[in-house]
Parts: structure tokens; C-alpha cells; sequence
């Protein structure tokens, strides 16, 4: 919906809806988003941002080639699985040093955003 | 030939809208032929007749050249128009359209040949004395004779899709020990966008522009150039930004580089609407390849010249158009194209597929709006994320950027994220605003997520004044007891 928020006086036009538990507003030249309901915080963090020693899904899309094995010794920024989303090749890395823990998806797979695809352990754990 | 009075789209999407536009406007009545995915869009609500030809896979439907002919045949169209991307470029196709008994909008199967596989075309160029980028096109396709060749040519160097366009299947190898790595991955890309895994190798040239011509046949055969585009704003050879005409050229190099662009059209005996894309780096231009379809940002020609290059597609598929010889085209104005892809450009632009809601584009004058969706469309992860187009049009290149910034400001789009932040931060880079930007204008300034902007106070106030009003309209009660302990982010 469009409506006006008065703030001290001065109003504001904004466009607000709410779609599928997450509230959208447009206000002064920008989207935002909040999460409604419980605890549901920070989206964004699925996946990627941060040295991780997991490894998951950005988004949701298909598997198409797993690049190591478990036990496998990889570095930081070494390909470690290869998706594809909208008909786009993404390389997935991995964030630390670190040998090949367990591998949670196969080549051709279709996975959900945010799902585990592999696990990597530290190698300053060694 | 007869008139048309029903043609075939081959294509979804915002494109798919464009040629219903077009067809409406000649009385001309549209068939959709559409995967089972894409229901829910304008283009299936637009069309006179829809005809579904397959499941969402695009292998099974949009790529599926006997359920796209079967499919026109059935509707009874007498034509089909395959826009861009898909079957857009694929030689096979437009023979067996024309096999089937019906007209295929665009270049002949033998223009296709000669012009839009990258490898045929750089043979042609190279007879007509077009200069090249150094680079290999051999038929041995093993990935250990490609990382040789890719050595012999020198470090960095591009790897792209024989058949392709639009910056699939195409990767770039920096060194040696990426070369493997880069090679496999373009060619399943090629595989799987284009149904064929041919690569070629090309040096990359690291400050280069990429400036573009829009040439077109008529139907006696006549190519005249209709003037350039600039396209330097790319990621991952993706084009973002596109512009009419280009910032960077002389007279003297517009009138060699169109020359060099009618020439080759010319020698591939091109009909319809093609373009001819070169790299332009210290004051000399290389041929880059053909494309032998209309091109996503043809609107910004469309603007500066006040022509419409879709219709004239139709009209010379009908034998009817023919170029004015007393008629000479001057370029008024800039125009500016931005492609709003749906993805997240604070998480490095993965893909945000879902439900759009609201949609909202600010009509003005100089503004146009090139969409395939609308509230209540489902964004599905099948095909490529642009689901729109914004196309300003003001009499300077300053004015035409300032005022697509705005018109991003007030665009609405609720549901997915888009890039629409990314645009605008762009827009306003000081590169571009000179127009010194080269291909390598993304990854050398743009390389990195945008960070979302703190919450000021009164935003916040703002947005919570929003809320308030949502939880006691009528619209929204069933939501008023949830607690509303989110957090807000910038989209």
C-alpha cells in the first residue's frame, strides 16, 4: 500500500506490503526489509560472508560438479564445488586452509538456499 | 511475400512483451509458445494465443526446436520471432523453421552460419580486412590443447562459447594454473546455455571499451549502419549499462568502425536486425563478434534515432522494408538502458528468486519500461534473472544520467532483491560520469558486495510509522499480533 508517515511534522511518503513473512518499504529512494515474526534474523548470512569452514548454498540452484573429496587438503580460495542458478556458473570456495571434512551434496543435485554442501576443517586443528 | 496476420514468439520475458507490442501495433495477431513455468507473466497474459510447448527446463522448451515449430504450426502463425538468447542465434533452428513452411524473423540460416558461430565469422572478417583480437578458433577442443594455445597467446586470456552470447560459457584464465579450471567450466556453460561445449580463446585486453553498432539489412539486401552503442559496463561479461551513442568516439572512428561493421554485415548477406561488437582500446577497435539477433539493449538506439528496429524486423521478414536513401539519421540526445537482474547485490548478486509484489515504475517523459512481470509473478530460478528494463532518454549524456538515477530511486520493486543500489552507486562513479569506463570498470571498482548503508534515526522512525499504519489496515489484520522484532536492511 501507499501511504504518509508523519514524523515530527513532516510527512513522508512510503509504499509498504508485507509478502510472505518478510515487510517491504520503499521510502526516499530505497527498498528495505525487515523479517517478521520470531528470531528470523539476518537472511543474509546464509551462505556466505565471514571465514567459514562451512561451506553452503547462496542460493537456490542445482550441484553441477563437486570439485574435492573428503580428506582432501584444499587453501583458502581454492574451488571447492561448482553450482548453477539462472543458466550462471558459480564457483564455490573455500574460505580457510583446511582438509575436506565431510561433503553433504552430489553433482547434479538441486539444493535449497543455504544448505550445507561441505565442511572443512581448520588446519590450525590439526 | 503476403502479410503476416499471426506470428509465433519463440521467447518469455520482457522480450516476449516487446514483440506483442510491436505485432499489436501492425494488427498483427501473437501465438506465445511458452514453457510451463512462465504462466505468470505479461507476455502470457498479453498474447492473443498462448501454446505451452514444455516443462521449465529450458532444453525441453525454449531450446526445443521441434516443439517450438510444431507449436507455431499448430496456432497457425505464419511466422516465427525468436527475440534474443534461446534459439535466437541458432542456424539449425531457422533452417527448419523455414523447411517447416514458415518464415523465421531474422538473418538466414546461411547469414547465422557465417556471422554468429564466433569462429566462421572471424575467418569472414579476416577476408573483409577487419582487424582481429589475437586468439585461437581450431576444432581441437581438448582442454590440455586449449591451456597450450591459451599459453602460446598469452596470459590473461578469454575462453568463450562458439555458439553463444550474452556472456555464458565465458571465463576468464589469468594464469597457467587457472587454465584448466576455466576451460571446463566454459564449456559446460556452453553445453548447457547453448546445447554445444565449442570454445575459442582470445587475448584479453585489459582497458578496453566495448562499443557496438546496430546494423540492419533490408529487405533488397541493403545493411546501413544505425549508429553505436557503449556497453564497457560489464560483470562477468555481462552487460549492466548500456548507452547511446558512445562517449568515446571521434567522429573519425564512428565513421571507420561503422564502415567495418556494414562491411562484414554486408559480406554475411545479413538481413534484419544484427549487431557488430568491437573492442576499442587506445584509439584502435577490434572486431569482438557478430550477433545475429536483436540485442537486449536495442532501445537505446530505438531512442536516439526514433526508429523501431522490431517492427522494421517484421516488415523486412514481410519484404516490405526497405532503407530511405534521402533519409539521413542523426543521433539525437543520450539514451541510457539499466537491466534490473534479480539478485542481491549486498551478497555479491546471487540470484533472489520468488513472489513479486508490489511493481512500480515511474512513467515520465523520456522514460521507458521494458518488463515481463508484474505483481503477483512468481521470479523462478529457471532462466536468466533480468526481469526488467529502465530506458531514459534526455539531451545530454549528463542529464540522461541524472535523471535515470532518479527514476531507479523511484522505481518499486517488492518481493525479489534486485540491483537496482548497484545501478545507482554506478551511475554516480566518477568514471562513469566521465565516461572513461572500460570493460574492467566492474571488477576493479565494483569487485566486492555493496555494504548496506546504516540505519539513520529517521528512516527508522519512519519505517516503523510504516509498519504501525500496515498492522491497522485492513489488508494486513490477520499479521497485527505477530511481533514485529525483525531487523531492518536496505535492499
Amino acid at each position: 500500500m501507499e501511504t504518509v508517515v508523519r514524523i515530527q511534522g513532516v510527512d513522508h511518503r512510503v509504499h509498504a506490503e508485507l509478502i510472505k513473512g518478510t515487510l517491504w518499504v520503499h521510502y526516499n529512494g530505497r527498498t528495505y526489509t525487515m523479517a517478521v515474526g520470531s528470531g528470523q534474523k539476518s537472511r543474509r548470512k546464509a551462505g556466505v560472508g565471514g571465514s567459514s569452514d562451512q561451506i553452503s548454498a547462496p542460493m537456490p540452484g542445482k550441484v553441477t560438479k563437486v570439485l574435492v573429496n573428503e580428506g582432501d587438503v584444499v587453501s583458502q580460495g581454492q574451488a571447492v564445488l561448482v553450482m548453477e542458478a539462472m543458466k550462471m556458473e558459480y564457483t564455490l570456495k573455500s574460505d580457510i586452509d583446511g582438509s575436506v571434512e565431510a561433503i553433504h551434496c552430489t553433482a547434479g543435485e538441486q539444493v535449497a538456499l543455504g544448505k550445507a554442501l561441505v565442511k572443512i576443517k581448520p588446519s590450525s586443528d590439526n | 511475400m503476403s502479410k503476416f496476420t499471426r506470428i509465433a514468439i519463440a521467447n518469455r520475458g520482457e522480450v516476449a512483451v516487446r514483440i506483442i507490442k510491436a505485432c499489436d501495433e501492425l494488427g498483427i495477431e501473437t501465438v506465445l509458445l511458452h514453457s510451463e513455468a512462465d504462466i505468470q507473466s505479461r507476455a502470457y497474459r498479453m498474447a492473443t494465443k498462448t501454446m505451452c510447448i514444455g516443462p521449465a527446463s529450458t532444453a525441453e522448451s525454449y531450446l526445443n526446436i521441434e516443439a517450438n515449430i510444431n507449436g507455431a504450426l499448430a496456432s497457425g502463425a505464419q511466422a516465427i520471432h525468436p527475440g534474443f538468447g534461446f534459439l535466437s542465434e541458432n542456424a539449425d533452428f531457422a533452417e527448419a523453421v523455414v523447411k517447416a513452411g514458415l518464415v523465421f524473423i531474422g538473418p538466414s540460416a546461411a547469414s547465422i552460419r557465417a556471422l554468429g558461430d564466433k569462429v566462421h565469422c572471424k575467418d569472414l572478417a579476416k577476408k573483409a580486412g577487419l582487424p582481429l583480437v589475437p586468439g585461437y578458433e581450431g576444432e581441437n577442443q581438448a582442454v590440455a590443447h586449449l591451456s597450450e594455445e591459451a599459453a602460446k597467446i598469452g596470459y590473461p586470456v578469454l575462453v568463450k562459447a562458439a555458439a553463444g552470447g550474452g556472456g555464458r560459457g565465458m571465463k576468464l584464465i589469468r594464469t597457467a594454473a587457472e587454465a584448466k579450471e576455466q576451460i571446463e567450466s566454459a564449456q559446460r556453460e556452453a553445453q548447457s546455455a547453448f546445447g554445444s561445449p565449442k570454445v575459442f580463446l582470445e587475448k584479453y585486453l585489459d582497458h578496453a571499451k566495448h562499443i557496438e553498432f546496430q546494423v540492419f539489412g533490408d529487405s533488397t539486401g541493403q545493411v546501413l549502419h544505425f549508429f553505436d552503442r557503449e556497453c564497457s559496463i560489464q560483470r562477468r561479461h555481462q552487460k549492466i549499462i548500456e548507452e547511446a551513442t558512445s562517449p568515446s568516439l571521434t567522429d573519425d572512428l564512428r565513421r571507420k568502425m561503422g564502415e567495418a561493421a556494414v562491411a562484414i554485415a554486408t559480406a554475411g548477406k545479413y538481413k534484419g536486425a544484427g549487431t557488430v561488437e568491437f573492442l576499442l582500446q587506445d584509439g584502435e577497435f577490434y572486431l569482438l563478434e557478430v550477433n545475429t539477433r536483436l540485442q537486449v539493449e536495442h532501445p537505446v538506439t530505438e531512442e536516439v534515432l526514433g526508429i523501431d528496429l522490431v517492427k522494421m524486423q517484421i516488415l523486412t521478414a514481410q519484404g516490405e522494408y526497405v532503407h530511405d536513401p534521402k533519409l539521413i539519421r542523426v543521433p539525437k540526445g543520450h539514451s541510457i538502458e539499466c537491466r534490473i537482474y534479480a539478485e542481491d547485490p549486498y551478497l555479491g548478486g546471487v540470484p533472489s528468486t520468488g513472489l513479486l509484489g508490489k511493481t512500480m515504475w515511474p512513467e515520465g517523459p523520456g522514460r521507458r519500461f521494458e518488463f515481463g512481470f508484474d505483481a503477483g509473478d512468481t521470479i523462478t530460478p529457471y532462466y536468466d534473472p533480468m526481469i526488467a528494463k529502465v530506458i531514459v532518454r534526455d539531451e545530454s549524456r549528463p542529464r540522461a544520467i541524472q535523471k535515470m538515477i532518479r527514476v531507479l530511486k523511484d522505481s518499486v520493486v517488492f518481493g525479489v532483491r534486485t540491483n537496482i543500489p548497484y545501478l545507482i552507486e554506478i551511475l554516480g562513479h566518477k568514471e562513469f560520469v566521465m565516461g572513461t569506463m572500460t570493460t574492467r570498470f566492474i571488477e576493479t571498482h565494483f569487485s566486492e558486495p555493496l555494504v548496506s548503508p546504516p540505519l539513520m534515526e529517521q528512516e527508522n522512525q519512519v519505517l516503523q510509522g510504516a509498519l504501525a499504519k500496515l498492522r491497522t489496515s485492513r489488508d494486513h489484520r490477520e499479521t497485527s499480533a505477530s511481533p514485529w522484532d525483525g531487523y531492518w536492511r536496505g535492499v
